[in-house]
């Protein structure tokens, strides 16, 4: 049997959701893969909700808005497109970036949503199934998508993409504006520096670990591991543990 | 507050009587909407994209719509008319007529069902500038309110054979009847009146036959361009030159059509210079390889943000401007356009060769205005729309019966509505003042 | 907690087979036999035409016979039938809130026609995952909060006159705080009114007898609005007249400051003696002080070009009525007009155009790029249809500036947390379905204010204005969906006061108060979620799409 996909839609109310049903009425037919979760606005859609979705098992997920400019709520959209752009981000990492996708669509285009259903579902067939659905899961992977999760609804990211629209696109709220692309820069290092630090977390999490042993198994070098050590320790995260011969091992707080 | 005992009537509608109506029942005052349409939104509804923010008409509409039809103080009528009135400011007394729509409003479930049996097809749909074809049981659009089909009488094997009824046989909630007939409703302790019909377009009084509309298959009129960009129209959002279905490079959007003129209307129609505009920034979103010339005498854009506009038509969306007259339209032996015209910046005569010609005609009073007026007694100016003074914008000659949107005056959507709340302030003082 | 949610979850399901609509697809009553399997469901039913009065009341048994304190449908689409079923649930003494409508119609059966089969699993899942978020509903309550039935219209020009005496003439008290000494903006410096040509001082004279004489109203003059707090109903406005500072409660907020004008300072040799706006003009004709023979005016001066791009609206008009009252006194004035676009739309104002042309009133038109060039005694032109440059003597050179935002603008916006546009005019909600609203409840805009406007539109929108605001405060209280932003007293030690929830919500609802606590004023809130997904904590609950219902679904749709 071919391979279908189990994707999940978010919907806002007011255009997406509208559109959806425009299909209907109109008898556009599209693959029946997709579930959808209606929302007032797609501005509601915390990052968490894609992850653990991908956790579950979703194959894909879409989610979709008002066209820029038409949210119902005036700017629910914009926030919206910057907490996918960072989940996506962080999706990126792992390679499940292209799992996932945001798009717009109006309560007059019905045909547009009924194409945009038929070629996601493509899209993630040609893909194959999600390593972290089906039957039996890949453990490593669920690990890193939790962390992932976990990273995305640290304060310091919310912080971030919560304030990024603030601090790139309007003026002189703390004095200046910062660059689009200086932004970006500290975002993305952000990105990969929490992705890292709950990755260590959650290797943590059932059993004290070294340094060493956490870089080997994170892949990464361990100066950089020790790093994340300082400063998970200074956030009270983490602990020394027990000392392994003479290598300190760290246990999660 | 004190229950208000006297209502308010609107007579339309689309987007003005429906903003109205809305006010007024917010207030508190019990309104009754008649619309002499099987369904509500006007013209508004038609719209692909407004300027100048370019929001989805439909999708900022559809919620209005569907809250007027909710409205606890606001009654619809439908396939409505308002037929006579008695009486005076704080107590007028309204024949209704209210026409037969053959479904049973409170029971159609919207499915559907009826449609796709009807044997007759090919009953054009106004709704879709008469580009596509229904059943004689049909709704114009699908996210219509009321969301209930309607009989077409004049297709209708039944109603005119008294043989068929296979609607009737397969609609599962039993709402199809036959027995229905036109009625007269009467409404009395009406405090006033808002008068909200909006307007009709040239083309529906006249053949454009200077401009080849109706003889060349590739010159439409800017509402037809509006169904055909519209994602939900005929050719659902895919622009095709009628004649050929070929993806159309060249555009020209014409000008002044009927307005501005010493042969048809003298004044000028206030909106099509911006929405030519948007259509061409629109059908440009579509396929970025057009290019779109627009014909023009002045450029209109005084309203908020038109300017920025214009401007980002030229700049991001491949629009030519061209002050201008245009002479006439031919077509060569591809069905394609060719427009002449005085080019006001050169003094020259020259032509143009366009896949597709896209006329601005003009906006003039709504149809049957006339009789409208003389039912309510209220003065009409020198182009028949409804008299007002420039310094009582919202004030008809009557006292008690008030007006707004296009039915005065050509305008935009953000000035019609805001006559709207003009008016239904105006009501309220009537109403709740004593 | 409320009662209903110490009891066990009771969930009815009903599937809707509508007509053949869904049925004719796939099986419902197999599909309600399979509700049946899910956690919390203790009741279910298959219906012909759920929303028809039969199925209305096979809920309302339902739930009767059942005792069910959660309703899910399963049939069309919430978007036209959630509030039929919301209210036969109420009918019935259940919560609205508790009721969950799922989607079979719309975007299963009609759009997987050539599937029946895998309609049918999909109908099974969402009806899986709308129990599931049914099982987390919870009961809410709609806000209610008073209403003060007072305005204050900020402004004493014509708009904020008419606004004014159409919410007195509505029987609410109202107050008018105008900053100068006398009523009437602009118009005090008119002489006479395209397009009727009568005199300003009548308008404004029959409008200031009106406002001065209605008992409703209170007129402050030389008076400014210091400070304001609260919210839609509810405000507490400091206005100061002469040093002396009043208090006053108000329900709703009318701004009606009106536009300025722009002196051309520097361009065109404007020197404000035989180079004027047409301001200046406008004075001097009040004074019969035009002697002029050759009059040239330019149009669009600092209007249209890159520094400021808009089209001021009333320049074109007032250039052809003073060009007209010119020649009427005087026939053999020659009078030139430069225009780029000339602004005459409508029906009225196209006609003051023609008899302009007509009056012998010469039209000539420029390029932005190839303005006019005003020497000592002419203004050379390059005119593009002759296709050369022209020089027009003239011994009166008259210059049609725009209506710009007022320069305190700004004060006044931060004092009413709302935003300004580019221009720094007022910015609405929405530019053509709420034109007179701003985003925050309760404070409305009008006139030049918004954008540069002729009488006929700054008239309608007083009236307009007055209209949007009477439809709050025509009620004693205010209500709004319980469906909510909410931060509950056990989630604020959760808050960290970093105050991004307050920077995303685009309806202002959201403030800090006098302890340094976050606090939402629910009445505000349209219940968007966007600081509920954005708070850095988790703090924030947004109310029927809380946090765990929405995982709830999403556990559902994986089989968890
Ligand atoms: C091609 C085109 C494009 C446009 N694009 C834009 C745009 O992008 N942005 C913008 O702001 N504006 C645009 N407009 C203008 C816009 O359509 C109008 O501003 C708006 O529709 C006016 O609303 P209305 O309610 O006054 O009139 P209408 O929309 O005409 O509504 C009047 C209603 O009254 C009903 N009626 C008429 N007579 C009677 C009667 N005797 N009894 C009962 N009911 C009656 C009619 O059936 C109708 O439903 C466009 C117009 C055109 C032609
Ligand atoms: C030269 C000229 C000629 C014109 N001729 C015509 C014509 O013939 N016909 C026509 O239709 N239109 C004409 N207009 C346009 C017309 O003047 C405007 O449409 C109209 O005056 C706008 O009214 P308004 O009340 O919105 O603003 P304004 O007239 O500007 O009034 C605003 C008022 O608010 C007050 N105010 C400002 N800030 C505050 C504050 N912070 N607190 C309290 N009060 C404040 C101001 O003192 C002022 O009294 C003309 C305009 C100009 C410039
Ligand atoms: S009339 Fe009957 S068949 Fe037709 S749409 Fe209404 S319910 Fe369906
Ligand atoms: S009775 Fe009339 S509307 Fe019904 S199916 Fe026959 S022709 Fe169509
Ligand atoms: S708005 Fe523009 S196109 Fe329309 S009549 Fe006026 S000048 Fe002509
Ligand atoms: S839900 Fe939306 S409107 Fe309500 S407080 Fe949050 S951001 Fe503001
Ligand atoms: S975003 Fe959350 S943590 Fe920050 S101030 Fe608002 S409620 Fe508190
Ligand atoms: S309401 Fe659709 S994106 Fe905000």
């Amino acid at each position: 049997m071919s391979f279908e996909p189990k994707i999940l839609g978010f919907l806002c109310n007011w255009c997406s959701y509208a559109g959806a049903d425009l299909a209907g009425v109109s008898r556009m037919q599209y693959p029946p893969n997709i579930r959808v979760i209606r929302v007032m606005c797609s501005g509601r859609i915390d990052p968490k909700f894609i992850v653990e979705a991908l956790r579950v098992g979703a194959d894909g997920v879409i989610v979709l808005g008002c066209h820029l400019g038409d949210c119902h709520y005036l700017e629910g959209n914009y926030e919206a497109e910057k907490k996918f752009d960072m989940v996506k981000k962080f999706l990126k990492l792992i390679d499940f970036d292209n799992r996932v996708r945001l798009d717009w669509v109006s309560a007059s285009e019905g045909a547009r949503y009924a194409s945009m259903i038929t070629e996601f579902t493509d899209h993630i067939k040609t893909l194959g199934p999600s390593p972290a659905g089906g039957d039996n899961p890949d453990d490593e992977i669920l690990e890193e998508l939790k962390a992932i999760e976990e990273a995305a609804g640290s304060d310091r990211m919310r912080a971030l993409v919560g304030r990024e629209r603030k601090i790139t696109e309007q003026e002189n709220v703390y004095g200046e504006t910062v660059s689009l692309d200086k932004f970006n820069e500290i975002f993305d290092l952000a990105i990969k520096d929490e992705y890292n630090r709950h990755r260590i977390l959650g290797l943590l999490e059932k059993e004290s670990k070294s340094v060493k042993d956490l870089a080997k198994e994170l892949k990464i070098d361990s100066s950089i591991v020790l790093e994340h050590m300082i400063t998970l320790k200074s956030r009270g995260q983490v602990d020394f543990g027990e000392l392994l011969g003479i290598t300190p091992t760290f246990h999660k707080l | 507050m004190e229950k208000n005992s006297k209502s308010a009537l609107i007579i339309g509608a689309g987007i003005a009587g429906i903003q109205a109506a809305l006010d007024l029942g917010d207030m508190g005052i019990k309104v009754h909407l008649i619309e002499k349409n099987p369904v509500i939104g006007g013209k508004m509804a038609q719209l692909d994209k407004t300027f100048p923010t370019l929001d989805c008409s439909i999708c900022i509409l559809a919620p209005k719509l569907s809250e007027c039809y909710r409205h606890e103080n606001i009654t619809l009528y439908t396939l409505s008319e308002v037929n006579y009135v008695e009486g005076t400011s704080g107590n007028f007394t309204v024949d209704i007529l209210k026409r037969a729509r053959y479904v049973k409003e409170d029971v159609c479930t919207n499915c559907g069902d009826c449609a796709t049996i009807c044997p007759v097809r090919g009953v054009p749909n106004y709704f879709d500038a008469n580009l596509k074809n229904m059943a004689a049981v049909y709704i114009p659009f699908p996210a219509a309110v009321p969301p209930v089909y309607i009989i077409d009488k004049n297709t209708c094997v039944y109603l005119n054979y008294g043989i068929c009824g296979l609607c009737a046989n397969i609609c599962g909630a039993e709402a199809i009847d036959f027995s229905q007939k036109d009625e007269i409703l009467k409404i009395d302790n009406v405090g006033c009146i808002i008068v909200a019909p909006g307007y009709g377009l040239l083309e529906d009084v006249s053949p454009l036959t200077n401009y080849g509309y109706g003889k060349y298959k590739n010159v439409v009129t800017a509402l037809e361009f509006e169904r055909l960009i519209c994602a939900s129209g005929p050719l659902e959002g895919h622009l095709k030159r009628l004649s050929d279905g070929k993806d159309p490079k060249k555009l020209a959007f014409l000008q002044c059509i009927g307005s501005r003129s010493d042969r048809d209307k003298k004044y000028c129609s206030s909106i099509c210079c911006m929405y030519s505009t948007k259509a061409a920034i629109i059908a440009y979103e579509h396929n970025n390889d057009l290019e779109s010339y627009v014909f023009y005498i002045d450029m209109r854009a005084g309203g908020k943000g038109f300017q920025t506009f214009l401007r980002r038509g030229v700049d991001e969306y491949n629009i030519k401007y061209i002050k201008s007259k245009i002479s006439h339209i031919d077509v060569d032996e591809d069905d394609t356009p060719v427009i002449t015209y005085e080019d006001y910046d050169t003094s020259e005569i020259k032509q143009m060769k366009v896949d597709l010609a896209v006329l601005a005609t003009c906006i003039i009073p709504s149809q049957g205005i006339e009789k409208l007026a003389d039912v309510l007694g209220i003065e009409l100016n020198n182009y028949n729309f409804v008299k007002t003074n420039p310094f009582l914008p919202v004030e008809t000659s009557v006292e008690g019966i008030f007006t707004c949107g296009c039915a005065r005056e050509p305008m935009d959507i953000p000035r019609s509505v805001a006559e709207a709340s003009g008016a239904a302030a105006r009501a309220a003082e009537v109403i709740k003042g004593g | 907690m409320s009662e209903k949610e110490s009891e066990d979850v009771r969930i009815g399901v009903f599937v809707c087979s509508c007509g053949t609509n869904i049925g004719g697809l796939i099986n419902v009553k197999e599909v309600a036999e399979y509700a049946k399997s899910l956690p919390n469901v203790v009741f279910t039913e298959d219906n012909l035409y759920t929303c028809s009065e039969t199925g209305l009341t096979q809920i309302k048994n339902g739930i009767r016979e059942h005792n069910l304190n959660r309703v899910v449908v399963a049939s069309c689409t919430p978007r036209t039938h959630e509030p039929l079923f919301r209210d036969c649930v109420k009918d019935e003494g259940l919560n609205e809130y508790l009721f969950q409508f799922v989607n079979i119609r719309d975007q299963c059966t009609w759009v997987h026609m050539k599937h029946p089969k895998e309609a049918f699993e999909k109908a099974k899942e969402v009806i899986r995952m709308g129990v599931a978020k049914a099982a987390k509903l919870e009961a809410l309550e709609n806000i209610v909060v008073d209403a003060t039935p007072t305005a204050i219209v900020i402004g004493g020009g014509v708009t904020g006159m008419t606004a004014a005496l159409s919410l007195a003439n509505q029987g609410f008290e109202t107050h008018l705080v105008e900053r100068d000494d006398k009523l009437g903006g602009q118009l005090n410096i008119i002489n006479k009114l395209f397009p009727t040509g009568q005199d300003a001082s009548e308008l404004l004279g029959s409008l200031k007898k009106r406002v001065e004489s209605n008992p409703n109203l209170t007129v402050y003059t030389s008076a400014s609005v210091k400070n304001i707090e609260g919210f839609v109903g509810n405000f507490e406005i400091e206005v100061e007249q002469k040093g002396k500072s009043i208090d006053l409660t108000i329900g709703v907020i009318v701004v009606a400051v009106g536009a300025s004008l722009l002196t051309p300072t520097g361009k065109f040799g404007y020197d404000g003696n035989i180079r004027i706006t047409q301001y200046e003009l406008e004075k001097k004709l009040k004074n019969n002080e035009v002697k002029a023979k050759d009059i040239v005016m330019i149009q669009c001066v600092g209007a249209r070009n890159d520094e400021r791009k808009y089209c001021s609206n009333v320049c074109c008009m007032t250039a052809l009525k003073n060009a007209l009252l010119i020649k009427e006194k005087n026939p053999q004035a020659n009078i030139t007009i430069l225009f780029r676009d000339l602004y005459t739309p409508g029906t009225h104002y196209e006609e003051y155009y023609r008899r302009a042309r007509e009056a012998g009133i010469l039209f000539l038109s420029y390029k932005l790029e190839k303005e006019p060039i005003v020497e000592e005694n002419n203004v050379k032109v390059f005119n593009e249809y002759i296709g050369e440059e022209m020089s027009i003597p003239y011994d009166l050179l008259v210059l049609s500036t725009p209506l710009i935002a007022n320069s305190d603008n700004k004060e006044l916006a931060q004092m009413l947390k709302v935003p300004l546009e580019e221009n720094k005019f007022f910015l609405e909600a929405h530019v053509k379905l709420r034109p007179m609203d701003f985003a925050t409840d309760g404070i409305f805009i009008c006139g030049a204010a918004k954008w540069p406007v002729d009488l006929t539109e700054s008239i309608t929108q007083g009236y307009a204005a007055a209209g949007r605001a009477s439809t709050i405060i025509s009620h004693d209280t205010i209500e709004v969906e319980g469906a909510t932003s909410f931060l509950p007293e056990y989630n604020k030690n959760l808050c960290t006061g970093c105050e991004i929830c307050i920077t995303v919500c685009p309806y202002k609802a959201i403030s800090k108060n006098e302890n340094d606590e976050i606090e939402i004023t629910q009445v505000l809130c349209k219940g968007c979620g966007v600081c509920g997904a954005t708070c850095t904590s988790h703090a924030i609950i947004i109310r029927h799409f809380t946090d765990e219902q929405i995982l709830s679904e999403i556990y559902a749709f994986g089989g968890i």
